[in-house]
């Protein structure tokens, strides 16, 4: 998973070492011994320094003085315009795509690199940082849930077909094999079908379920959902709603009457790792009017890319919990930032 | 955010707006923010890049063509290259025919199913479906219950694991049918197995149209899956789905350019009556976040005919009330007045909030008005006093005050002609626009 940002971010990282290797070699002849065995050969190694602030005495002192060289915008700029396009290409969207490069430049550009320290080293950590800055941390909701009072209500917003559903069945399932008891209200009253298909997943995995029928008021099975928890002395209660565009202010309305009915501990969003650009507008928008505490992406074994998990943490700041990754009940994995930015960026290049 | 997008993309174009030569450096400019909008909006980036180099080569190679300046030319352009992707004969005939419906999970097959059928069936044809979905848990409640609304009869079993098993049973059993669209479960290119069902289930139904059906939301990803799509069973249409949505459907052109097909159909609502024919002029509008391109030059040519409006009577500052009234009539045959606006070049004007509505409604209550006047006030307002105004209003059915409003801004409107004689012939759109919201 993810296969295809890795591959790129790494072809990437190697453009983005060459280009400042390239100037480094032109410049410091003795630098060139320094290279570690396994960074990429330079592209162009006879490059003319370039006249550039701050100019080449100032760069000769330091490289002279303190062993150090400098990195200047112009032999980012192809290497960074790549690295947009890579982007792009991974669907992070367009001004998310800009914030990362911008944070990846102001990192490089006129910094003091050691003769000695790895090229390699410099670009993967500006990388890294400026990743790990827009996925944030993790959410860890086993420990949640064992630090909150019981029951923990969780309710799950989101579009239409991005697997609300889908996602409760197997977060019913996981939190299930943790050793919590478990119950999930069939709030999605709207679409045919739905109330089906949640208890059919519910009977296969054996968690109870509240429903009523086709049509019912969302907060009143719901409420009867936690009201149920209450009284069986259950843990956690998992709330599904039915899909609802962020443009239709009635629904958004309705959630937020949800919300205040049953009162939730956390709030769930849910998109597909699949969406391109909306995938920033609606998550922002979810989160303006009903909030968000954690994010669960899901399809994300569709997708080689994965660029919507870095659009979506960036654009309302919260944390990835959990990955769909197929159609089985175990295909869901707790979401860790920095295991996922190790492996796109790891040092098995 | 994209409303800057189409405001930079705006203010490049306006950039070529008063030239007679084509500048090379505003031609680049504009195709950067060209390729911006695109790719906001999904579309495949390394598609982006061979339009992109298109409507370069053709911006400025091509000679310009004798009454239009620069910008119509860019503009015609980029709108004829879009339209190229878009527009493949995608044609829905009404004849006995088997629809196969193929997508991602979640993309909305099942409801899309639905719609067709409805359809269909509002087309007089005796329509019927087979639910092939018998991995989703609650497929066929969904699928039955919606055909079950408007009458359509719909095959399957929920308990039976055999698709393919079931498309056959339902081919047989929907026989006297004219028009059959099977649904199946969802499916992304990765998953080999459900990919040769689904081309099983193709040979099976030997269907006449297997229609992609693509979230308008889905990102890059969209060229690679229908490209699979393709491969498997030969596409020759697409769906686009969730356009009630903010996503732009670039995705979809990613896919109709992937599998040389059209746009069939776009789903844009929640009920079984929201399935539209594909329109590519305000689909492109859509994807560059701007005004309707085609729609404008065409719609201004025919709206605003030299006998609608005595431009030259106007001109000597002889402008009546009846000028005014078919000035209105003008716009209104033009569209709301938001799209129009939104078609002409200015640029980023910053116009307050609410503005197009007011003026909107007011345009029409205007109208009304004028309905009430005699021939002899329409010619010459200013025989229009306290008393004909009671008169007025009784008869349109508002107040004295909004007809004294009306006359305002007839005066207005006069004033801004006058200038408009006098001063270079510089339309100063800003400036009315101005008044117009002052007025609200």
């Amino acid at each position: 998973m993810f296969g295809g940002l890795k591959e790129k971010l790494q072809a990437a990282r190697n453009r983005l070492g060459s280009s400042i290797q390239g100037s480094a070699a032109a410049q410091a002849p003795p630098a060139a011994e320094t290279k570690p065995g396994k960074a990429p050969q330079p592209a162009a190694s006879q490059k003319t320094p370039s006249p550039a602030a701050p100019s080449f005495t100032d760069k000769v002192k330091i490289l002279i003085v303190d062993r150090e060289l400098v990195v200047s915008e112009k032999d980012l700029a192809e290497a960074l315009s790549e690295l947009e396009m890579t982007l792009l290409e991974c669907d992070v969207a367009l001004q998310v795509t800009d914030a990362i490069i911008a944070s990846v430049r102001t990192t490089l550009i006129g910094k003091h690199r050691k003769i000695g320290s790895s090229i390699d080293d410099l670009v993967v950590g500006a990388l890294k940082s400026a990743l790990l800055e827009v996925l944030g941390t993790g959410f860890d909701l086993v420990q949640y849930i064992k630090t909150h009072p019981h029951p923990v209500k969780i309710l799950f917003t989101g579009v239409n077909g991005t697997g609300k559903t889908t996602t409760i069945a197997k977060i019913g399932f996981f939190l299930k094999k943790q050793g919590f008891t478990v119950v999930i209200g069939a709030g999605d009253t709207y679409r045919a079908g739905a109330i089906e298909q949640i208890g059919v997943h519910a009977e296969r995995i054996g968690i109870k379920i509240i429903q009523h029928q086709e049509g019912a008021d969302p907060s009143a099975v719901l409420f009867d959902t936690v009201q149920y928890a209450v009284s069986h002395k259950i843990d956690v209660v998992l709330a599904d709603t039915a899909g609802r565009f962020h443009t239709k202010s009635n629904l958004m309305n309705q959630l937020e009457k949800i919300k205040r009915v049953m009162k939730p501990d956390l709030v769930v969003y849910v998109d597909e790792a699949v969406a391109g650009n909306d995938a920033v507008v609606r998550a922002a928008e979810f989160e303006r009017t009903v909030g968000a505490d954690a994010v669960v992406l899901t399809k994300a074994d569709m997708d080689s890319r994965g660029g919507a998990a870095i659009s979506i943490a960036h654009t309302i700041g919260k944390p990835l919990m959990f990955l769909g990754t197929g159609q089985g009940y175990d295909d869901i994995i707790p979401f860790d930032p920095v295991q996922v930015v190790e492996e796109l960026l790891g040092s098995d290049a | 955010m994209l409303d800057n997008l189409s405001t930079s993309l705006k203010d490049a174009l306006k950039k070529l707006a008063g030239k007679s030569v084509i500048d090379r450096a505003a031609v680049d400019e504009l195709i950067k923010d060209l390729q911006r909008a695109l790719i906001s909006s999904d579309v495949n980036v390394k598609l982006v890049m061979e339009l992109s180099k298109a409507i370069r080569t053709r911006s400025l190679d091509e000679q310009l063509p004798k009454g239009t300046n620069v910008r119509e030319h860019v503009l015609r352009i980029v709108y004829q290259e879009l339209v190229r992707l878009v527009w493949a004969s995608a044609d829905v005939k009404l004849e006995p025919q088997t629809i196969l419906m193929a997508g991602l999970q979640g993309s909305g097959k099942t409801t899309t199913t639905a719609k067709l059928a409805r359809y269909f069936q509002k087309k007089g044809m005796k329509t019927g479906v087979i639910c092939a979905d018998t991995f989703r848990p609650g497929a066929y409640d969904q699928i039955s219950t919606l055909c079950a609304k408007i009458n359509v009869p719909c095959f399957g079993n929920p308990q039976e694991k055999d698709a393919l098993k079931l498309t056959r049973e339902g081919l047989e059993a929907l026989k006297d049918r004219e028009l059959v669209i099977v649904d199946t479960q969802g499916r992304h290119a990765l998953e080999a197995d459900l990919i040769q069902e689904i081309i099983k289930i193709n040979t099976i139904t030997k269907a006449t149209h297997r229609w992609l059906v693509i979230d308008a939301a889905l990102g890059q990803q969209a060229s690679e899956q229908a490209r699979r799509f393709h491969e498997a069973i030969n596409i020759d249409g697409v769906i686009i789905t969730k356009m009630d949505g903010t996503a732009k459907g670039g995705g979809a052109l990613s896919a109709v350019a992937e599998t040389k097909s059209g746009i069939v159909f776009i789903g844009s609502g929640e009920t079984i009556e929201d399935l539209e024919r594909f329109d590519p002029d305000g689909f492109i509008s859509r994807l560059l976040g701007m005004g309707d391109l085609k729609a404008l030059m065409e719609r201004a040519e025919e709206a605003i005919k030299a006998d609608d409006v005595d431009v030259n009577a106007m001109m000597k500052g002889k402008f009546t009330l009846r000028d005014m009234y078919k000035q209105l009539e003008a716009l209104n045959k033009m569209g709301p007045l938001k799209q129009i606006m939104g078609m002409l070049p200015m640029g980023n004007m910053e116009l307050p909030e609410g503005v197009y509505d007011v003026t909107s409604t007011k345009m029409v209550r205007y109208r009304i008005i004028m309905d009430s006047m005699t021939a002899g006030e329409l010619d010459d307002p200013t025989l229009i006093n306290s008393s004909r105004m009671q008169r007025i209003a009784r008869g349109a059915g508002s107040t004295p005050d909004e007809v004294r409003e009306l006359i305002k801004y007839y005066k207005m409107m006069q004033r801004t002609l006058k200038g408009l004689r006098g001063g270079g012939g510089k339309f100063n759109m800003q400036r009315l626009m101005k008044r117009f919201s002052g007025m609200q």
